[in-house]
C-alpha cells in the first residue's frame, strides 16, 4: 500500500531524534530569519536545513519539493520584478520586460522565506513518524481523539483513494461521459463525489461502532506498548536551538539602539 | 447562541472528521481529472461543518491543510489552514442557522464560505507571496491590477475573489445536492440534539 | 443465573415508524452458542447490537424494554465499559480496523490500550491471541494490506484479546471469498472450544447447523421461535419466513428420512447416521438422483454428454484469442488465454486471484490486453472505449455503493438508460421493468441510502438491466443477499437467458451455481481448468483441488452416500 506520507526510515541520527526536538528546530529556522531582519541570514539556515537533509539521507525526497516551489518563486519574481509599486531603479531587461531592482530585491526575501519553510519543514516530515509523532503528542497529554485523527487519515486515505478508479469504471460501464466540453465534464462531477461521499458516510459508522465497541470512548489513562529510548543528544541539541533563539533576540535588540 | 456552537465531540464525529478530509482530496482529484476549473477542495470540510457545526467544519478544515502540509512537505498548503478553518467554521455557523435548508439559502451560504476564504486568504497572501495566490487565472489579474498601479492589497482581494467564490459557490451547491438526501439514520448520529425516546 | 436476558425489547431508528426490534424477549446462558437466523432486515443485526449498548446509545432513536448483561444495563452503561463484557464482530472486516494503526500488532493492541491493560499483559494476551487466530506470522505487516480473510481474523483478534465473556459475530463471512470463509470458520470452531458464549448471525446454515446448541429464528422484529436447530429447520413454514433450511435438511426432508425425535438432520453426519436407518429403502438412489436433478433446472438434455463443450457447437457472442495481461511486468496474469463465450449463463468461479474480475474487466473494455484479440460480436473491441460498449454490455460491479448517487430509486435506475441514449419513456418502461425483476416494485419513490445493503444491491443490478444490454456481466451478485435475494437473482438470471441475452457472473456460492448455470469456467491462476455444465465441473476432484474450490453440499452428500 502506497502511504501518503513522506517519512523513510534510513536509520539516522534524525530518525532517532526526538520529534519534539524536531519541531523545535522548525521553530528556530523560520524564527531566526524573521527575528533578526537580515537577508544574509536565510541562505545561512537553507543551507543549515540542507546539510542536515543530506546527513539524514534524505536530499533525493527532497528534490521534488524545491522543485514544485519553484514554479510558484518564478511567479512572484516575475510580477514583482516587473509591477511592485516601490519599483525605481531599472536592474535589467529582457525585450519590452523590464525588471526593477526594488521588486526582484523583495522577491528574493519571499523566495528565500519559502525555501527556508520548506526545508526546515522536510527536516521534521521526512525523518519523522507521524505514528510516532501522534504517540509523543498523546503521552504528552494530546487528547487520543486528536491523535486518532490524525493517525487514521494516513490509513483511510490511500484506501479511499483507491476507490477512485473503481467508481470511475462503474459509471462509465453506466454510459457517463468524463471526456468533452466543459458542460459535459461539470455534469460528470456529481455522479463522481457521490458515491464517494456517502460510502465515506456510511464507512464513518461502521467505523465508528468498532471504535466503540474497543473502548475507544472510555475516559481513561490509555497505556502503552513501548517507551521511547531517551537520547542524550536530544537535550542537548534543543538547549542550543534555544541558545540560538534567544541570543538572536538580543542581537537585534543591541543593533536597534 | 449556545445551539450554534453545540457540539457533539463523540465516536462518530470523531471517525467523521477524516472522512471529510479524504472527500476533500478525492473531490480535489476528480477535479483535477475531469479538468474542471476549479479547485473543489472544500466539499469535505462543508459536509463535515453542516453535519457536525462550526467546532467540526473548523477543526475537519484546519485539520486537513494541517496533514497535508505536515506530511506532503506542501508548506504552501499550511498556511491555508486558517482559511480552511475560517470557511468551515463561517458554514457550519449558517447550516445550523438553516441556510442549508433550500437552495437559494445553500447559495447564501455559499457566498458566505467564499467571502471568509478571501476575507483572511488575502492578508496571507500578501504577507507571505506579496499578493499572489498560485491560481494561473487569478495571478494574472493580479498581475494586470499592479501593472494599472493599484493597490497590492485591491489586486490581490480581486485575485482572491475570482478564484474562490465561484469555487466556494459550486463546492456548497454540490454539498446541498448530496445532503439532501442522507437518510436520518446517518445524520443523527452527528445531530447534538439528538436524544433517546422511551417507549414504554 | 442467565449470562444475558432481554425482556420486551422494542426499538426504532431515527426518524423512523417501524419497530425493528417488537417485543423481544430472551435469556442466554453462559458458555452457550446461540444462532440467530432470519431473512434480510428481521431485525437480527439490531438486536446484536441492543446487547453491546450501540442500540440505543449510538443510533439514538426510540427505545423500550430492558437488556441485562452480567446483570448490566446494556441501554445505560456506557459501550466503552460494556466491550469489556461483549465483544462485536461485523460484516466488513476493511471497516474494523481502527484506522490508526499501521501493524497488526499495533492493531490487535488498540483496545487494549484503551483499556488501560499494563505493557506485560498486553504483550501476553496479544502473542497468545495472534498464535491461537494463526496471523502471529503477519504481526509485522499492515493490516490493510492483508486479505480479507486474514483481516478478519486481525479483526476476531482485536475483540479477543480484550477477553469479553460474550461474543457476538454478525456475519463474518458474509463479504469473504471461500477462502477466507474457510479461515474464518476454522477461528469460530477454535473458539467454540474455549468456553466462551457466542452469538452469531450467519446466512451459510450448514455451517451454523454444526455449530449451534439453540437458534433464535426472527422475523420482522419478532422472535419467532427459539429451540434446538434440528427443530427449527424442520418447521414447515421456514421457507415462507424468507428462510431455506440447509442442504442436507432439504434432502431428507425429500426423502422422508426423519430422526428419531421426528426431526429432519441438519448436518451431514447426522444425515450419514439416518442413513444407515434408511439404507434398507433400495429406491433411495433414484430418489436423491431425481432430487438432484430437479434442483439443477437447467435443460439436462444436451449437457449431460460425456463430450467436452465444443465452442462451435454455439454462436459465439465473445472470442477471446490468445489473451496476454499484466498490471505489472514482474506478474502476468493471463498468457495466452482462449476462450468463446456463447449465450449460455455462464458463471466463473475460483479464489480471489484467479483472475475472474479482470477477465471480465477486459470483456468489458474496462481494462486492455497487452496483447491477443478479445471480439464481440467477431468484431475487435480494442478501438472502442467503455462508454461505446455501454449499450452493448452492462456490468454490475461488486459494490453497490460504487454507483448509487441519486435520491429516488427509479432515478438511479434510468441513469444508464438516459446516458446511452434512450428517450425518457422508453428508458422509464425499462426502469420500472428491472425494479419489478428484482423485486424493488413500490420503492421507486425511495432514497436508496434508506434501504438495506441487499436491496441496494438489487437496485445496482436493476440499474443495469434497464439498459438492455445483450450481455450483462455481474460481480458477486449474491453478498449480502438471503434465501429470497439469492432466488431473485436465479429467476432473473434465468429470465433475461431465456430472451437470448448471455449472463456472466463470478461467484463464490457453488450450490447457486449448480443450480442456476449452464456453463462453468473454473479458473485458477489466470488459467481455465475447467469448462462445462455444473455436472461435469463438480465431478473433476483434481481440478477442484487445484482451484482450491468446495463441491455444492448436494454433491458432497451425494457422494459420501454412493461410498457407504
Amino acid at each position: 500500500m502506497k502511504s501518503i506520507s513522506l517519512y523513510v526510515d534510513r536509520g539516522s541520527w534524525l530518525n532517532r531524534l526526538h520529534p519534539y526536538t524536531k519541531l523545535l528546530y522548525i521553530l528556530t529556522a523560520i524564527g531566526i530569519p524573521l527575528i533578526g531582519g537580515k537577508l544574509w541570514l536565510f541562505p545561512f539556515l537553507i543551507g543549515c536545513s540542507l546539510c542536515l537533509l543530506i546527513s539524514a539521507k534524505t536530499l533525493r525526497q527532497t528534490l521534488p519539493l524545491i522543485g514544485f516551489s519553484f514554479t510558484v518563486i518564478i511567479v512572484i519574481f516575475l510580477i514583482q520584478g516587473l509591477f511592485n509599486h516601490q519599483n525605481q531603479q531599472l536592474l535589467f531587461s529582457v525585450g519590452f520586460l523590464r525588471f526593477y531592482k526594488e521588486g526582484i530585491l523583495y522577491a528574493t526575501r519571499i523566495g528565500c522565506n519559502i525555501l527556508n519553510m520548506l526545508l526546515s519543514f522536510a527536516v521534521f516530515i521526512l525523518t519523522t513518524s507521524p505514528q510516532e509523532l501522534v504517540d509523543e503528542l498523546e503521552k504528552s497529554g494530546f487528547s487520543p481523539k486528536f491523535g486518532y485523527i490524525i493517525n487514521s487519515v494516513f490509513q483511510i486515505l490511500p484506501q479511499m483513494m483507491a476507490t477512485k478508479d473503481t467508481i470511475m469504471d462503474a459509471q462509465r460501464s453506466r454510459g457517463l461521459e468524463t471526456e468533452g466540453n466543459l458542460m459535459v465534464r461539470m455534469k460528470a462531477f456529481l455522479p463522481l463525489i457521490s458515491p464517494v461521499v456517502m460510502s465515506a458516510l456510511t464507512n464513518t459508522r461502521e467505523r465508528s461502532i468498532a471504535l466503540e465497541v474497543r473502548g475507544f470512548g472510555r475516559k481513561q489513562k490509555k497505556t502503552w506498548l513501548s517507551d521511547r529510548p531517551k537520547h542524550k543528544e536530544d537535550r542537548v541539541i534543543r538547549v542550543i536551538l534555544i541558545v540560538l533563539i534567544l541570543a538572536t533576540v538580543v542581537w537585534r535588540i543591541l543593533s536597534c539602539r | 447562541m449556545k445551539t450554534i456552537f453545540k457540539t457533539k465531540l463523540n465516536t462518530a464525529t470523531i471517525v467523521l472528521i477524516p472522512a471529510c478530509i479524504g472527500i476533500n482530496y478525492l473531490g480535489k482529484l476528480f477535479a483535477s481529472l475531469l479538468k474542471l476549473p476549479l479547485w473543489l477542495d472544500s466539499i469535505g470540510t462543508c459536509i463535515g461543518a453542516c453535519l457536525g457545526g462550526p467546532i467540526i467544519g473548523a477543526i475537519c478544515g484546519a485539520a486537513n491543510n494541517l496533514i497535508y502540509g505536515l506530511t506532503t512537505g506542501d508548506n504552501i498548503t499550511l498556511i491555508y489552514a486558517l482559511t480552511s478553518l475560517g470557511i468551515g467554521f463561517v458554514v457550519g455557523i449558517l447550516a445550523r442557522l438553516g441556510f442549508m435548508t433550500s437552495f437559494p439559502k445553500a447559495l447564501i451560504c455559499a457566498c458566505g464560505g467564499g467571502i471568509a476564504a478571501v476575507v483572511i486568504s488575502t492578508p496571507l497572501n500578501i504577507l507571505f507571496w506579496g499578493g499572489t495566490t498560485g491560481n494561473f487565472w487569478g495571478d494574472a489579474l493580479f498581475a494586470a491590477t499592479q501593472a494599472a498601479g493599484m493597490p497590492v492589497a485591491v489586486g490581490s482581494l480581486l485575485d482572491e475573489l475570482v478564484v474562490d467564490v465561484p469555487d466556494k459557490l459550486l463546492t456548497l451547491i454540490i454539498v446541498y445536492l448530496i445532503l439532501k438526501g442522507l437518510p436520518k439514520k446517518l445524520t443523527a448520529l452527528y445531530d447534538a440534539n439528538a436524544k433517546i425516546e422511551r417507549l414504554d | 443465573m442467565p449470562i444475558i436476558s432481554i425482556e420486551h425489547l422494542k426499538y426504532k431508528y431515527p426518524g423512523t415508524d417501524r419497530l425493528v426490534l417488537d417485543d423481544i424477549s430472551l435469556s442466554i446462558e453462559k458458555g452457550e452458542f446461540i444462532g440467530i437466523i432470519g431473512k434480510n432486515g428481521a431485525g437480527k443485526s439490531t438486536l446484536s447490537q441492543a446487547i453491546i449498548g450501540l442500540v440505543p446509545q449510538f443510533y439514538n432513536g426510540a427505545y423500550g424494554g430492558s437488556v441485562l448483561v452480567d446483570g448490566l444495563r446494556a441501554e445505560s452503561v456506557p459501550v466503552g465499559e460494556m466491550c469489556e463484557h461483549v465483544g462485536l464482530v461485523f460484516q466488513n472486516p476493511f471497516n474494523q480496523l481502527s484506522g490508526a494503526r499501521d501493524t497488526v500488532y499495533g492493531e490487535v493492541a488498540f483496545g487494549l490500550q484503551n483499556l488501560g491493560v499494563e505493557r506485560e499483559e498486553m504483550k501476553n494476551r496479544i502473542e497468545r491471541v495472534l498464535k491461537q487466530l494463526d496471523i502471529w506470522q503477519y504481526r509485522d505487516r499492515n493490516p490493510f494490506d492483508l486479505s480479507g480473510g486474514q483481516m478478519q481474523r486481525v479483526a476476531i483478534a482485536g475483540i479477543l484479546v480484550m477477553q469479553p465473556d460474550v461474543m457476538i459475530l454478525d456475519e463474518p463471512t458474509s463479504q469473504l471469498d471461500p477462502q477466507g470463509t474457510e479461515e474464518v470458520f476454522r477461528v469460530v470452531d477454535a473458539l467454540t472450544k474455549t468456553g466462551i458464549t457466542i452469538i452469531m448471525i450467519e446466512q451459510k446454515l450448514e455451517k451454523m447447523a454444526d455449530y449451534c446448541d439453540r437458534l433464535v429464528l426472527m422475523h420482522e422484529g419478532k422472535v419467532v421461535d427459539f429451540d434446538t436447530p434440528e427443530r427449527i429447520f424442520s418447521r414447515e413454514d421456514l421457507e415462507k419466513l424468507g428462510v431455506q433450511p440447509p442442504a442436507f435438511t432439504r434432502i431428507c426432508r425429500s426423502l422422508g428420512w426423519k430422526q428419531p425425535d421426528g426431526t429432519y438432520p441438519a448436518t451431514l453426519s447426522a444425515t450419514l447416521r439416518v442413513f444407515d436407518e434408511h439404507k434398507s429403502d433400495i429406491n433411495w438412489k433414484e430418489k436423491l438422483k431425481s432430487y438432484q436433478r430437479s434442483g439443477h433446472q437447467q435443460p439436462d438434455a444436451q449437457g449431460s454428454g460425456t463430450t467436452p463443450i465444443a465452442n462451435d457447437a454455439f454462436q459465439n457472442l465473445f472470442r477471446v484469442r490468445d489473451l496476454r495481461f499484466s498490471y505489472s511486468k514482474e506478474a502476468e496474469i493471463f498468457d495466452g488465454l482462449n476462450l468463446g463465450l456463447d449465450d449460455r449463463a455462464t458463471a466463473i468461479i475460483g479464489q480471489n486471484g484467479a483472475g475472474k474480475t479482470t477477465l471480465v474487466r477486459l470483456l468489458k473494455g474496462l481494462l486492455k490486453p497487452v496483447s491477443g484479440e478479445i471480439y464481440f460480436r467477431e468484431q475487435d473491441i480494442s478501438g472502442k472505449t467503455v462508454a461505446m460498449l455501454a449499450s452493448d454490455i452492462g456490468y454490475v460491479f461488486q459494490n453497490p455503493d460504487d454507483q448509487i448517487f441519486k435520491y429516488h430509486v427509479l432515478d438511479e435506475v434510468m441513469f444508464g438508460p438516459l446516458n446511452i441514449g434512450m428517450d425518457l419513456s422508453r428508458a422509464r418502461e425499462n426502469a420500472e421493468k428491472a425494479l419489478e425483476l428484482m423485486g424493488l416494485r413500490g420503492k421507486e419513490e425511495e432514497n436508496p441510502y434508506d434501504l438495506e445493503m441487499s436491496e441496494r444491491k438489487m437496485v445496482a443490478i436493476a440499474s443495469v438491466l434497464a439498459m438492455d444490454t445483450d450481455v450483462i456481466i455481474l460481480d458477486e451478485p449474491n453478498i449480502a443477499q438471503d434465501y429470497e435475494g439469492k432466488k431473485r437473482i436465479g429467476t432473473m438470471i434465468h429470465e433475461l437467458s431465456k430472451n437470448g441475452k448471455l449472463v456472466i457472473a463470478i461467484l463464490h456460492d457453488m450450490d447457486f451455481v449448480a443450480e442456476y448455470f449452464e456453463r462453468v469456467i473454473v479458473m485458477a491462476h489466470g488459467s481455465i481448468l475447467a469448462d462445462g455444465n455444473a455436472d461435469e465441473v463438480f465431478c473433476q476432484d483434481e481440478v477442484l483441488e487445484e482451484a482450491k474450490l468446495q463441491k455444492p453440499y448436494i454433491t458432497q452428500l451425494y457422494e459420501r452416500l454412493m461410498i457407504q
